[in-house]
């Protein structure tokens, strides 16, 4: 009897392993939207410069620097410029000035300065590099004293 | 109807935002069913910088005309890499529907001889069904 049990026990086991262990999968799914995206960093602002004939505040002027603005996008969106409108002039300048902001942009776009807006149908980053003058017609003239002016750089 | 009444059904029939972080603002386009005279739109501006910032959130129409809308908060401090929801409720004005864009607004770098105002604006279309 002991003899039919060793033999049983080992025969089962031969059996049991001979079986393949049983296991099922299941598919895990990952779903994801990105909406039309664009974000503006100003990493600096501009300075403005006289030219020598007093007729031009720019900061395409000698001394003077743009400023530069980095943006990303998934594109889908556009960059435009605002015409100014947010001015501190010093109480010595009367006449009037034709402010012209412009931008340009070199990475995932290339776009040549340009006061217009720009069309972004690819996604990357690009640096935003902003320019401001100011002229002055006629026998009209800088004067000396302190001049602020405002961008808008607008992305939508 | 009361203005919190008008609002949660604007909600509830309107918009699903989604949020996300790092960016200026989140959704930029969106369009919204609304069966009262107003409609809402939830929109997350964020801070990229590495410094707190002032920014404003303004409503204008497709001629870059300023709407009155209720802006909730309209103006606010954000903190770095922040983002915070603002909600926008726009009125039909007795049109059927109505197309605004929704701007996030900042000079990070005040008080410079130029600055650069940074403005991200959505576009948004509501409907008024009946």
């Amino acid at each position: 009897m002991k003899l039919f049990r060793a033999a049983f026990g080992a025969a089962m086991l031969v059996v049991c392993m001979d079986q393949a262990a049983l296991a099922t999968t299941q598919n895990v799914i990952f779903n994801g939207t990105i909406t039309a995206t664009c974000t503006l960093v100003v990493a600096t602002n501009g300075t403005m410069t006289v030219s020598p004939d007093l007729q031009s505040l720019s900061s395409h002027n000698s001394g003077g620097s743009a400023g530069t603005v980095t943006l990303t996008t998934t594109g889908g969106v556009s960059l435009s410029v605002d015409p100014v409108t947010i001015t501190t002039v010093p109480a010595a300048d009367t006449t009037a000035i034709t402010w012209t902001p412009t931008y340009s942009a070199s990475g995932a776009h290339t776009i040549a300065e340009t006061g217009s807006a720009t069309s972004l149908t690819a996604p990357g980053a690009d640096l935003v590099t902003v320019h401001l003058a100011g002229t002055k017609g006629g026998s009209n003239r800088f004067a000396s004293g302190s001049y602020q002016a405002t961008v808008t750089v607008r992305c939508e | 109807m009361t203005f919190s009444g008008t609002l949660a059904t604007a909600l509830a029939v309107g918009l699903i935002p989604v949020a996300a972080a790092a960016q200026s603002m989140s959704p930029m386009r969106g369009e919204v069913n609304s069966f009262t005279d107003v409609f809402a739109v939830r929109v997350f501006p964020a801070n990229p910088y590495d410094q707190k910032i002032k920014i404003e959130v303004h409503v204008y129409d497709q001629d870059f005309q300023p709407v009155e809308a209720k802006i909730s908060p309209s103006v606010f401090q954000l903190a770095s890499q922040a983002s915070r929801p603002v909600l926008v409720v726009v009125p039909f004005d007795g049109a059927p529907d109505r197309k605004v864009r929704i701007c996030t607004e900042s000079i990070p770098f005040p008080n410079q001889q130029t600055q650069i105002k940074a403005q991200i604006c959505g576009k948004f279309f509501g409907h008024r069904k009946s």
